[in-house]
This record gives C-alpha cells, sequence and structure tokens, in this order.
C-alpha cells in the first residue's frame, strides 16, 4: 500500500478520500485555497498547505504547484476526487512524469474518455450500443443546423471535452439551434478550455443509468451494478439510487458486461463510471467518467464495496480480491444531494455563513459532507455541500428512511434544495419508480412552495413572536407554560387548545 | 401587541401577550424556547413539536424555516397596518419590472438595444454565475428605456440591469 496521498481537492470528497485513506492507514495531506482554511477537509487531515488564493484557477486547478508541493511534502500519490483536475489527461501525465502515482486511470485512458467523439467511436468499436449521432464535433452553427436537420429534432449539443452539464444545451426546434450552439460553445470553452461541440439525437424520456467498474493493473475487471441517476436539473443529478427500480436481471447483465467491455476496451484501471441513457429495454452509451463519481456512496451501500479503499489499493498495484460472482446487492440505497440551491428561485446559487447544521444520524443514515457550522459558502466552488445517503432492506424502506433523516436536517444561514427532496420522497411518480431524466420538467409542481396547514400557522406565530420580540428588542414575552400533566393531557388530546377559550 | 401575519395571500390576525397568544381571536396553546447555542428554537403548538429556525430578511420580513420548508412571511403591526390602509396612494402602473441580477455573476451578454421592444419571456441578458449561464427575460412586454451594463461587467445580486417601461406609457410620452 502507498503510504500517502496528496488530496487534490476540496468539500465532502476531499473529506471522503481523508477517511478512506485514514481507514488505510495511508498519511493523508491536504490542499486549500485561502478561504478554505477552516474548511473540514483541513482540519481532517494530518497534513494542510496552502495552495493560493480563492479562484479555483488560482489554486485547486494549479496542476504545476501540486506536484511540486506532492514532492517537497513527500507524499507518493495525488488522489484528484473529481472535477477540479480530475479528468485532465496533461495533470495525470505530469503526475506519473513527476514519478508520484495518479490515483486513477493511465493520462491515455483519460485522454481518450475525455474526448466524447473518441470515446463514442471506441464504444462502438466494442459493441458498445451509442446513441444516433455524430462522432465528430461540428464546425460551427451552419454545419450543426445541417447535421440537426440529419439527425432529427429535438437534438442534443454537448461539449466534446465536457460533463457536469456544462456547455450542454437542447435544441427543439431549428430556429433556436445557431443560439444555443453559440452558447454551448462559450460555456464549453469557458469551462473547459475547448469550445468543440458535437451534437445526437435526443431521447424523449429516457433513465439515467449507469455502472459502476473496477479495474485492476492486472487485467481483471468487475461490475458494482448500476446506478439510477434520473432525477437531475439541467444535467446535474440531484437524486441517486441503488438498485435501479426498473432493469431485470437481464438487463442489468446485459448493460454491466457492456460496461466491462468498455473499461477494458481502454484498459481501464481504477474506479470509474460507464454512463447510459435506458428507454424501453434499449440503453445507449453517454460517457465514461474516468474517477470516482459523487454518487458512488449507494454503490458501495448495496455492495459493501469500498471504492476509495479500492482506488487506493489498485494504485498500490495490487489485485482484485473478489471476482464478479462475488459481487452481490443487498437492500436498496437512496442519495440526495444537498447544494446551496434555492429550487425555488430556479435554483439560483444561495450564499452565506452556515450558522447551523443539524446531520441526521441514526440506523441506516450516511452524512458525506464537505461543510460545517461557521462554515462560508461562497460562488468560488461548487454549491454540493454535502450527500445525504440511506440504506434500507427494500426501495421503500429506503424511501422512508430517507424521508425521517431529511426532516431531520437542518441548515440554516444558505437556502438549500433539501426541502425539494423532502417533496420527492413523497411524491407518487418517484414512489412507483415512474422515472426519466425529464422528472423534474414533468412535475413543476416540486419546484413552488407548498403550504401545508399546520406549517403555515406553524410560521404564523413563529413569526408573530419574532417580530414582537424584535421590536421590544427582549426575550420571549409568553410565560412558559406548566408543566402539571393535566396540561400537557389536554393539548394532547385537543392540539389547537381550542377548548380553553 | 397584534399583528397582521401574512403568508402568500392569506393574512391572520396574531395577539401577543404576556399570558399568552391568540389566532384570528382564539387562544392557542404555545411554548417558544430558544435552544443555547443553537439559532433555532423550539415551538410547541398545541403539542406539536416543530424546529423552527428564521431570520428577518427586511423591515417586518422573515424568512421562517421548518418542517424542511422555507416560508416568507410579513409581520405588520395593527396600528401601522391601519395608517398604511388609510393612507394608500392610488399608485399608477409604472410598466414592467425592470431587468435585476438575480445572483452574483458576470453580464456574458446584453441581447438588446435601447429602444428596442421585449416581448413577455423575451431573454433580454445571459449571466453567468458558478460557470453556468442563465438567460434574464422580460415579465411583460416593454420597451427597454435603459441599460444600465455592459458585456463583461461583474455584478452583484440586486442590480438593475435593464430598465423597461410599458409600450403605452412610452408612447404617451412622445
Amino acid at each position: 500500500m502507498i503510504s500517502s496521498v496528496l488530496i487534490a481537492n476540496r468539500g465532502e470528497i476531499a473529506v471522503r478520500i481523508i477517511r478512506g485513506a485514514r481507514e488505510c492507514g495511508v498519511r493523508t495531506i491536504a490542499v486549500y485555497s485561502e478561504p478554505d482554511r477552516l474548511s473540514p477537509h483541513v482540519l481532517e487531515a494530518d497534513e494542510a498547505y496552502c495552495i493560493g488564493p480563492a479562484a479555483s484557477v488560482d489554486s485547486y486547478l494549479r496542476g504545476e504547484t501540486l506536484i511540486e508541493l506532492a514532492k517537497t511534502v513527500g507524499a507518493e500519490a495525488i488522489h484528484p476526487g473529481y472535477g477540479f483536475l480530475a479528468e485532465r489527461a496533461d495533470f495525470a501525465a505530469a503526475v506519473e512524469g513527476a514519478g508520484l502515482v495518479f490515483i486513477g486511470p493511465t493520462s491515455d485512458t483519460i485522454a481518450a474518455m475525455g474526448d466524447k467523439t473518441e470515446a463514442r467511436r471506441r464504444m462502438a468499436d466494442s459493441d458498445v450500443p451509442i446513441v444516433p449521432g455524430l462522432t465528430d464535433a461540428v464546425a460551427d452553427a451552419d454545419e450543426a443546423e445541417k447535421k440537426a436537420t440529419e439527425i432529427g429534432y429535438p437534438v442534443l449539443l454537448k461539449a466534446s471535452a465536457g460533463g457536469g452539464g456544462k456547455g450542454m444545451r437542447v435544441v427543439e426546434k431549428p430556429e433556436d439551434l445557431t443560439r444555443a450552439f453559440e452558447a454551448a460553445s462559450r460555456e464549453a470553452l469557458a469551462a473547459f478550455g475547448d469550445g468543440s461541440v458535437y451534437i445526437e439525437r435526443y431521447l424523449a424520456r429516457p433513465r439515467h443509468i449507469e455502472i459502476q467498474v473496477l479495474g485492476d493493473a492486472h487485467g481483471n475487471t468487475v461490475h458494482l451494478g448500476e446506478r439510477e441517476c434520473s432525477i437531475q436539473r439541467r444535467h446535474q443529478k440531484l437524486v441517486e439510487e441503488a438498485p435501479s427500480s426498473v432493469l431485470t436481471e437481464e438487463e442489468r447483465t446485459a448493460m454491466g458486461q457492456a460496461a466491462v467491455r468498455a473499461a477494458e476496451a481502454v484498459g481501464y484501471r481504477g474506479a470509474g463510471t460507464i454512463e447510459f441513457l435506458y428507454e424501453d429495454g434499449e440503453f445507449f452509451f453517454l460517457e465514461m467518467n474516468t474517477r470516482i463519481q459523487v454518487e458512488h456512496p449507494v454503490t458501495e451501500m448495496v455492495t459493501g464495496v469500498d471504492l476509495v479503499e479500492w482506488q487506493l489499493r489498485i494504485a498500490s498495484g495490487e489485485k482484485l480480491t473478489f471476482t464478479q460472482s462475488d459481487v452481490e446487492l443487498t437492500g436498496h440505497s437512496i442519495e440526495c444531494r444537498i447544494t446551496s440551491e434555492d429550487h425555488l428561485s430556479g435554483f439560483l446559487p444561495s450564499t452565506g455563513v452556515i450558522t447551523h447544521l443539524k446531520i441526521p444520524t441514526g440506523p441506516g443514515v450516511r452524512w458525506d459532507g464537505g461543510v460545517i457550522e461557521g462554515s462560508e459558502v461562497s460562488l468560488h466552488y461548487d454549491p454540493l455541500l454535502a450527500k445525504l445517503v440511506v440504506h434500507g432492506a427494500d426501495r421503500k424502506a429506503a424511501i422512508s428512511r430517507m424521508s425521517r433523516a431529511l426532516e431531520e436536517l437542518m441548515v440554516a444561514g444558505v437556502e438549500t434544495c433539501a426541502p425539494l427532496h423532502r417533496r420527492v420522497m413523497e411524491e407518487q411518480d418517484f414512489k412507483a419508480g415512474a422515472l426519466s431524466i425529464r422528472y423534474l420538467d414533468e412535475h413543476p409542481e416540486l419546484l413552488e412552495a407548498d403550504a401545508p396547514e399546520e406549517m403555515m400557522i406553524a410560521a404564523t406565530i413563529a413569526a408573530a413572536l419574532l417580530e414582537d420580540e424584535h421590536r421590544r428588542g427582549g426575550p420571549p414575552r409568553i410565560k412558559r407554560p406548566s408543566s402539571e400533566p393535566l396540561n400537557a393531557w389536554r393539548r394532547a388530546v385537543h392540539p389547537w387548545g381550542a377548548d380553553r377559550c | 401587541m397584534i399583528y397582521h401575519v401574512k403568508i402568500g395571500d392569506m393574512t391572520r390576525i396574531v395577539e401577543v401577550r404576556r399570558d399568552g397568544v391568540t389566532l384570528d381571536g382564539t387562544p392557542l396553546d404555545v411554548d417558544f424556547e430558544e435552544i443555547l447555542g443553537v439559532p433555532v428554537r423550539s415551538l410547541l403548538l398545541g403539542g406539536r413539536s416543530h424546529r423552527v429556525s428564521a431570520r428577518r430578511v427586511g423591515s417586518e420580513e422573515w424568512e421562517v424555516h421548518l418542517g424542511g420548508r422555507r416560508v416568507s412571511v410579513s409581520v405588520v403591526e395593527a396600528r401601522t397596518q391601519a395608517i398604511r390602509e388609510t393612507t394608500v396612494a392610488k399608485s399608477r402602473p409604472s410598466g414592467p419590472n425592470p431587468i435585476v441580477a438575480p445572483m452574483p455573476g458576470m453580464v456574458v451578454r446584453v441581447d438588446v438595444a435601447e429602444g428596442d421592444i421585449v416581448e413577455a419571456g423575451q431573454g433580454v441578458v445571459i449571466m453567468e454565475a458558478m460557470k453556468m449561464e442563465n438567460e434574464l427575460t422580460a415579465e411583460a412586454q416593454g420597451i427597454v428605456s435603459k441599460i444600465h451594463i455592459e458585456q463583461g461587467q461583474a455584478v452583484e445580486k440586486g442590480k438593475v440591469l435593464v430598465d423597461l417601461v410599458a409600450l403605452d406609457l412610452a408612447e404617451n410620452d412622445v
């Protein structure tokens, strides 16, 4: 096993990697930008070094600085997490070139899968089904318009170098194409330094189902079943679960085998994910993510396999100690991404200091978080604050458990999308497993404020008492009621106390 | 003290007295306690337990979090309310709302020029925040009367980007 790892990331994934490395007895070295001085990943790591000011380009994206630092402090390996430098082939190559271990696949694999058109070509060659469309980037808006007419509307424009929804546009009508193409290209250029965009058929109501794979450096590859991540907004996942509520055992095997073929086709080493769109029993390769995924915990919960541990073991040259037939799925797991976004105003980012955080606990609940009370949430970084993950005996139990956990959660100081998750857990189509990536578009009512009578009365009373306190500048005016049992009994029987007029 | 408490379209009257609280004249069993060191209150309302976190977001405006929901509540003291009701001036429509930055970010592009007529839903400004582009659209038809920003400019939340006036108002002024 490697002896030390520098974690070139921040937030919840840095904390997750520190936890995994600690459990393997690996020395953990965190890096941080100036405003992240008191972030949990700095507090939890064995060592922590400042790498620059707030802006990512001046800190977490400074590959050379990170490699220099790793050498200086004697780190044996670099774990990139997800985002930032995780899928930058040049960074992986530079790490390898510096004689350090890059925790992930080889730079060649990253390059092949990072170029979406190249990836599609390779998948087609390995008999992995792909979405009808082009395998090459389009030159300009005029060409895009021509190709879109050939493929048929609606079409999807995607950044060749992209991921995470950036540089992506759905175009329903020809007259919207030019503007969408320009916006996608500009976004792609800003986010990835490469403005090339390609185009493919847009499936009407597909599900997003992805397969987790693990490959060692000795030619062994297994898959760990699927995750369904259909609940998304603007192509960013919000709720993920394992297993999917729709796959049959045969489909699971077929998709798993296709994913293993895909991974083997690029000589994949480490933990990776093959994303598919699934519609009516058909599935199509979407892309491969050559890194740990945000939603990896749901796979860990149903397989019992620690993916971060295996990333470290594979990077250390160890062989997989289990085969495909050893992989069994137990129960059901759901993850809700707790982001600092205001779902009631079109998911606008919310900023501020977290003044209070009550983390759900209890049976079957896991919290992978990157913030604590006092953390400042700024616009510099991803709005993902934490992931709330549950495991239950079956899907129904997992949903109930998630509802309960969400009820325990309290975040004060910034808006979060947690209230949306609560409503999703209660929504009939979600409960029935009737999902597609259009789920939120088809349930706009979930993005509006709801108003159960009892809650509104409680809010009314609380606000009146708070305003009263505020105006008088003093403590609550009302007396604490007596604790005599009769009083308690009376309250229980007559919830609104109306009998006491 | 008597308060007019408004949530959405619903207004209720809450009286806060030393010996208790009434809602629309009905006494309630209320126990509202601070939790030491935590910005959360425990509200027992007729025995039902609520955890409440709230902040004052403006004069008489509260944002209340409870039961996993966020509720905007306005609380106006009764006498103030009465004075306002008697002095409400007839307000004349001033045209469509201006385009305001809903978040801090950067102006990627301005899609209109002063004097342009925009339709409801038409894109006016494209802003970028957290590397995502957001198109800001006109709420209603109008004429672009003033553009306050330019491409590439960084703006704070709440900054007025583009002023619009209603079509008929603009015509009257000509």
